[in-house]
């Protein structure tokens, strides 16, 4: 067989496309003004913020009222819960306290157990999020909308050591952060896969979080998520600088816009939610039974009594966000619930929402950070630990010399 | 007259006549020499650029899109 | 999880178990640039069952699943869309390395009808490598609406390998490709080249999906 040079390749395929294809006079359609216009700066950044916001909003009506909340929390407390209750043997031993939680709780999230919180956290309260996601994320992708938002994206990105494409894990970041852990494969180099991953786990809150922000402290949601993206930019630029690895610049393919069709994208969100029910729920469940293992041998009290003077005094806040924090690791939205009810100073409380939001990722999306690697996840917690040191110390000195602290 | 892609203006168009770096994955992607390319956008501070050429319309890096040289005499259509 | 796995998906959807092991007829690698529709044709020929995997040692899924045509079973894998296969990038990597493990398979080229050089250019890279090819130039209704007519039966006599027109988002033309399947050549690229400078007479053959071979009379 020839072997062809890449040039020789080239005239050859130019000759081959000179005889077989005719092309007509080109008129501009539609499509094409469109695809213009959402890649150019000026009028495609506002778009960008457009669709989604609109995407926005159909998650947090669908998944978070209609589908977690209004159908989820009762199918699972009214139902579930009471009837598992009721056929698991022994209230008092280990193996019920394991499995089903406290016995005397009445709702899915505070029984604590690997068939109740753990199956609740996962199928109610992650599975609807992650499915309006993907769906997003799809039409998004088949449409050819993608690559416009990751041209634009990649301006700032590419300056933090990132690829306009992560833009797609961030966004996904904001339903769940459990599908953008696994999205982050879409980066080329291992760099900028881990550097992806840690900055999702520490300063993208996920949509139950904001939800329940947006409910208790209304008033200081944009400066909360302003707080965390400026940590996202910061600490990101700086991980960019210190590992070690290359960023390349970015060279894709513009397609023309084209009508997603329901076969494709119903098959794809198939594949995409089967594969989450897969890779994810599993582990959840194992997190949780961990939780409990480590709740039982005590470790979690003497963790907490011996982290409880670090964090009033580096942080600046009351030792009652102790418990919350403890719960955060189960789910990061009830935990800054439970914090509303602790009286704080209008500080304090912003304080804790951030601490809450990076100190540690909910377990799925730990379980999730596991499976993508030991390495990854042990330098992820380091990272970890590292940010809530130094941002969260730098909050409190801000604080202290705003003279609100 | 030969500018960088970088330096093109909304809309001209010009013949690629040579390509600094990277020749392999610009070509692959349709950015090749003797192609007729036409400057879609540019982002802001040193943003990503976008061209058609041909048939195709490419977004790259400013450093990449630095490297290809284009010569405005020849714009004509393809 | 192998056990979950064999509840989400089956490698044969004749409905005979998972490791029974169907009759295979051969492989067919559906190769193109990312972007022409490929998973589209994918579903297509495969229906519902579809398994994705990661490639062992990367993070690049590949999607596998099954076409019955005939009484016939072909193993269809969806190869990760690729612009060449001198890889720069983990995609074509893996694109290079499936190529490589399946000489005997039958390649389908997906071509963009509306952006054919790129697609050209991989098809002519399959070409070299020696495998059995046939050609389906997808998205042929998205090149009528913008006034782009491909000469498939010419593309064909150049080739030497059979070339349908195919619009995997309306299923035109997938009954073709899947009639064609048999009649994959390997295709001789200096008798193409002596094609194009008008030295060779063409094939005299007109009909769809036939590339000349004379084998049939």
């Amino acid at each position: 067989m020839t072997s062809l040079s890449m040039d020789e390749r080239w005239s050859l395929a130019d000759a081959i496309a000179g005889r077989a294809v005719r092309t007509g006079v080109y008129t501009r359609s539609l499509a094409d003004a469109l695809g213009d216009l959402t890649i150019s700066p000026l009028t495609g950044i506002p778009v960008a913020f457009a669709v989604l916001y609109a995407f926005w909003s159909i998650f947090s009506s669908f998944a978070g009222d209609l589908a977690t909340d209004g159908f989820m929390v009762k199918l699972f407390d009214a139902h579930w819960l009471p009837w598992l209750q009721s056929v698991w043997p022994d209230p008092q031993s280990i193996l019920y306290f394991l499995f089903v939680g406290d016995p005397a709780a009445d709702n899915c999230f505070e029984a604590f157990g690997v068939l109740t919180s753990g199956l609740f956290v996962s199928i109610g309260v992650v599975l609807p999020a992650v499915f309006i996601f993907y769906l997003t994320m799809t039409v998004l992708e088949d449409s050819g909308y993608l690559p416009r938002l990751a041209v634009l994206a990649d301006t700032l990105l590419h300056r933090i050591g990132l690829h306009g494409y992560a833009v797609v894990p961030m966004i996904l970041g904001l339903g769940c952060n459990v599908p953008a852990i696994t999205a982050t494969r879409i980066l080329e180099t291992d760099k900028q896969r881990f550097m992806m991953m840690t900055l999702i786990a520490i300063f993208i809150p996920c949509g139950a979080q904001l939800g329940i922000m947006l409910a208790v402290i209304p008033e200081s949601v944009g400066l909360v998520i302003f707080t965390l993206l400026f940590g996202f930019a910061l600490f990101g630029f700086f991980f960019s600088r210190l590992l070690p690895g290359e960023n390349p610049e970015i060279l894709i393919d513009v397609p023309p816009y084209r009508r997603p069709t329901i076969e494709n994208v119903s098959r794809k969100l198939r594949i995409r939610t089967m594969g989450f029910l897969r890779e994810a729920v599993p582990f959840v469940l194992l997190g949780v039974l961990l939780v409990n293992i480590l709740y039982l041998t005590g470790t979690i009290d003497r963790l907490s009594s011996a982290l409880a003077p670090i964090f009033v005094v580096w942080f600046g806040v009351p030792p009652e966000t102790v418990g919350p924090l403890v719960a955060a690791f189960l789910r990061k939205d009830l935990a800054v619930a439970q914090l509303s009810t602790i009286p704080m100073t209008a500080y304090q409380m912003f304080a804790s929402v951030i601490l809450v939001s990076i100190y540690f990722p909910c377990v799925a999306t730990f379980v999730m950070l596991l499976q993508e690697g030991w390495k990854f996840l042990g330098g992820a917690i380091l990272a970890l630990m590292t940010v809530v040191f130094l941002y969260g110390g730098l909050i409190h000195l801000a604080g202290m010399l705003l003279g609100v602290a | 007259m030969k500018k960088a892609i970088t330096d093109l203006e909304y809309g001209e168009t010009g013949t690629i006549v040579e390509i600094l770096g990277f020749r392999q994955e610009l070509n692959s992607l349709g950015i090749r020499t003797g192609k007729n390319v036409k400057m879609i956008t540019r982002q802001p501070i040193k943003g990503p650029v976008v061209v058609i050429a041909g048939d195709v319309q490419v977004a790259m890096g400013c450093e990449l899109a630095a490297g290809v040289v284009v010569d405005l005499g020849t714009g004509g259509d393809r | 999880m192998r056990l979950l796995d064999r509840f989400f998906s089956c490698h044969c959807s004749g409905g005979t178990a998972p490791d029974a092991g169907c009759d295979h007829e051969g492989t067919l690698l559906l190769i193109g640039n990312p972007n022409v529709g490929k998973s589209a044709l994918f579903n297509r020929l495969t229906g519902g069952s579809a398994t994705v995997s990661n490639y062992p040692g990367t993070t690049v899924d590949v999607t596998r699943g099954s076409l019955i045509a005939d009484h016939q079973v072909w193993e269809v894998i969806d190869v990760p869309g690729a612009y060449s296969l001198e890889p720069r990038d983990a995609a074509e990597e893996v694109a290079t390395r499936i190529v490589a493990e399946h000489p005997d398979a039958v390649a389908v080229a997906v071509l963009d009808a509306t952006r054919i050089e790129r697609g050209l250019y991989l098809l002519l890279q399959v070409l070299e490598g020696g495998m059995r090819t046939v050609v389906a130039v997808n998205m042929i209704d998205a090149a009528r609406a913008k006034g782009v007519l491909v000469d498939t039966a010419a593309l064909q006599q150049l080739l030497g390998v059979p070339v349908v027109s195919t619009a995997a988002t309306t299923g035109e033309g997938i009954r073709d490709l899947v009639g064609i399947l048999h009649k994959a050549q390997v295709a001789n690229l200096a008798t193409v080249r002596d094609r194009l400078a008008g030295k060779t007479p063409q094939t005299r053959v007109n009909l769809p999906g036939c590339a000349g071979c004379g084998r049939c009379g």
